[in-house]
């Protein structure tokens, strides 16, 4: 059966630096002229095109990757990925109204929000494996939204309105509806991203986080600081919400709680388990299928949770590891069973 | 007379009812391979368990390197200076040999999350090295040639020996092996004989759980014996063999079987 995920990686390791530079620099060009398609076969019937590519696509891209260090490299099962969104998105809300702040300097603050976040939700909830860590992620969703349900300075249902937009940069201007040079934005996020993870991948931390996944008593009795790695993981992971929702807030210029249901990190994880759970490229796939084809198919868009859960189902049943699966490619295997 | 390098004084567990130890006491001395045998359920698994902090001892105590064991983490555990095999092979199956062994290594890494992240010259440094390592340990222990072949498409008798050079990788002074031989024919286990010693060669102390008897008799220098949880004998492999004790143990003796 043809295979994409080796078929990829085939290609990229017969490269030398030069071909793969390339190879990547290619693809970054192709996914940052997306927005420049909008009058062909790619354009969306109900939504304006452009922001599908920023909302949901590429915010859900970026969302899947880090909601993908915590479920797909660790194995820890987070209902409550939405949290760090929110919490991104409040960050940016409250110091953007609030003070004198621009986006960019908020950024940094609204990362660092969420990884704290990450660490007072982490450092309790990862001492309970399974159902257990699911049950209390699941609840610290809600919670995130029913504190700014119900808090004053958060607006309550009515949320925060007046959001500035991000100043302009390198004489770039960021008009509310200039939704392209959003989508590039996102695009040097998601970039960043994917250094991260696939950097951490390689070395120590990927592997941590492997041996937790796959056997994480043996990890522990083999020398892995396993409580640390999943605090690390659940971290990181936040930092990427957070990041999203920084952005988020300050394209849409308006958020309430209902921004920040359950089915957001539904939505997530589905993305995750449809590309392929601990494949970045599956999930960023994943994600992007997912954002794009109900805005794409116009019957889709008014039942998206219906189709998402056949999807889910379907794939489930017929390919459980997702479009493209983490299973690696044993190198050399010929070679090695000729000897 | 050489050191200990770990004791167990009066280790008692219990679970519920069940005294899986009771009151055993041995030591382990450096450079030794220490044969530990038994019936099944005798509690030689335990023995592992209690040792690298699986389970707290309900009463004694047990000295590794001088420093009681007593609430440590069981990676810290690790770190002092304890690895372990599996009786059951527990290898992290999506990952290659060579990535299985390298984790283990990593727990006497310097660097951490955030220099591998921004790679500083400490983390290539010992990735590099460890990568060497782990090569070498694979290359050890003979399974050289499977490094790049993920742990769970291994072959049988390879998986067994991935675990200890796993378990090797974590750089131990004691080295314990469960059952490293089960499912293994005749000339597997010499062959395997022959690698535990060249182990203990290496600088290494061994404590071995092992059922086949001719090998723990072969490889031994001292043999304890266990049997429902009591220390039955703890001398040279000739004189356990001879043991009453041990022979009753083994055998069963039809008048005591009240
Ligand atoms: N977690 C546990 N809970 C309850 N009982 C246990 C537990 N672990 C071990 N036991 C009991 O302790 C006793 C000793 O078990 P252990 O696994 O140490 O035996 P063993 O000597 O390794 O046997 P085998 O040769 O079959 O591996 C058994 O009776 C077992 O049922
Ligand atoms: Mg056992």
């Amino acid at each position: 059966m043809f295979n994409l995920r080796d078929k990829g990686a085939e290609i990229w390791e017969s490269q030398g630096r030069v071909g793969r530079v390339a190879i990547a620099v290619g693809a970054i060009a192709i996914v940052a002229a997306l927005p420049f398609m909008g009058g062909t076969f790619l354009n969306t019937p109900v939504a304006d095109y452009e922001s599908v590519l920023v909302y949901p696509i590429a915010m859900f891209v970026l969302m899947a990757i880090g909601l993908n260090i915590v479920i797909g490299k660790s194995g820890l099962l987070d209902l409550g990925y939405v949290a760090f969104f929110a919490i991104g998105a409040y960050t940016m809300g409250l110091l953007g109204t609030k003070t004198e702040l621009n986006t960019w300097e908020i950024l940094p603050i609204g990362i660092a929000m969420a990884m704290f976040s990450g660490i007072i939700l982490g450092v309790p909830a990862l001492k309970l494996r399974g159902d257990y860590l699911a049950i209390i992620t699941l609840g610290f969703g809600e919670i995130v939204r029913i504190v700014a349900l119900n808090l004053g300075a958060l607006g309550r249902s009515e949320g925060i309105q007046g959001i500035p937009t991000p100043p302009g940069i390198f004489g770039i201007e960021y008009a509310f509806d200039s939704h392209r040079i959003y989508y590039w934005t996102l695009l040097i996020l998601i970039l960043l991203a994917i250094w991260m993870v696939r950097r951490l991948s390689a070395r120590r931390a990927g592997r941590a986080w492997e041996s937790i996944r796959q056997d994480e008593d043996a990890a522990e009795l083999l020398g892995v600081p396993t409580f640390k790695y999943k605090v690390w993981a659940f971290v990181l992971g936040a930092s990427v919400g957070g990041a999203a929702g920084v952005i988020y807030a300050s394209k849409t210029l308006f958020i309430a709680p209902d921004n920040f249901t359950l089915q957001i990190s539904i939505l997530i994880l589905a993305c995750v388990v449809f590309g392929g759970m601990g494949n970045i490229w599956g999930v960023i796939l994943g994600a992007v299928i997912l954002g794009y084809l109900p805005d794409r198919i116009r019957f889709l868009s008014d039942a998206r949770l219906l189709v998402f859960g056949l999807v889910l189902v379907l794939m489930m049943n017929l390919r459980p590891d997702g479009i493209l699966p983490r299973k690696k490619r044993e190198k050399a295997i010929v070679k090695k069973d000729a000897s | 007379m050489s050191t200990s390098l770990i004791e167990l004084k009066n280790v008692t567990m219990k679970f519920g009812g069940v005294t899986a130890l009771g009151d055993v006491s041995f030591d382990v001395k450096e450079k030794e391979i220490l044969g530990l045998i038994g019936p099944n359920g005798a509690g030689k698994t335990t023995v592992f368990n209690v040792i690298t902090g699986v389970y707290q001892i309900t009463s004694g105590e047990i000295i590794f390197d001088g420093k009681s064991l007593a609430g440590v983490k069981r990676y810290k555990i690790t770190k002092r200076g304890v690895a372990r095999t599996f009786q059951n092979i527990r290898l992290w199956g999506d990952m290659t040999a060579l990535e299985n062994v390298m984790t283990a290594a990593d727990t006497h890494k310097k660097s951490g999350l955030v220099s591998g992240l921004f790679g500083f010259p400490v983390s290539r440094r010992e990735e590099k090295r460890d990568k060497a390592r782990a090569q070498e340990l694979l290359d050890f222990i003979g399974i050289g040639e499977y490094s790049d072949r993920l742990a769970k498409n291994l072959p049988y008798g390879v998986q067994r020996r991935l675990e200890i050079a796993r378990a090797m990788g974590a750089e131990p002074k004691l080295l314990l092996l469960d059952e490293p031989a089960a499912g293994f024919n005749p000339a597997e286990k010499v062959e395997l004989a022959a690698t535990i010693r060249k182990i203990r060669d290496a600088g290494y102390t061994v404590l071995l759980i092992e059922h086949d008897m001719s090998l723990v008799m072969k490889v031994s220098d001292r043999v304890v014996v266990l049997d429902f949880g009591q220390k039955i004998a703890d001398d040279s492999p000739r004189k356990v063999q001879d043991d009453p004790r041990v022979i009753e143990a083994y055998l069963g003796v039809p008048e005591d079987a009240s």
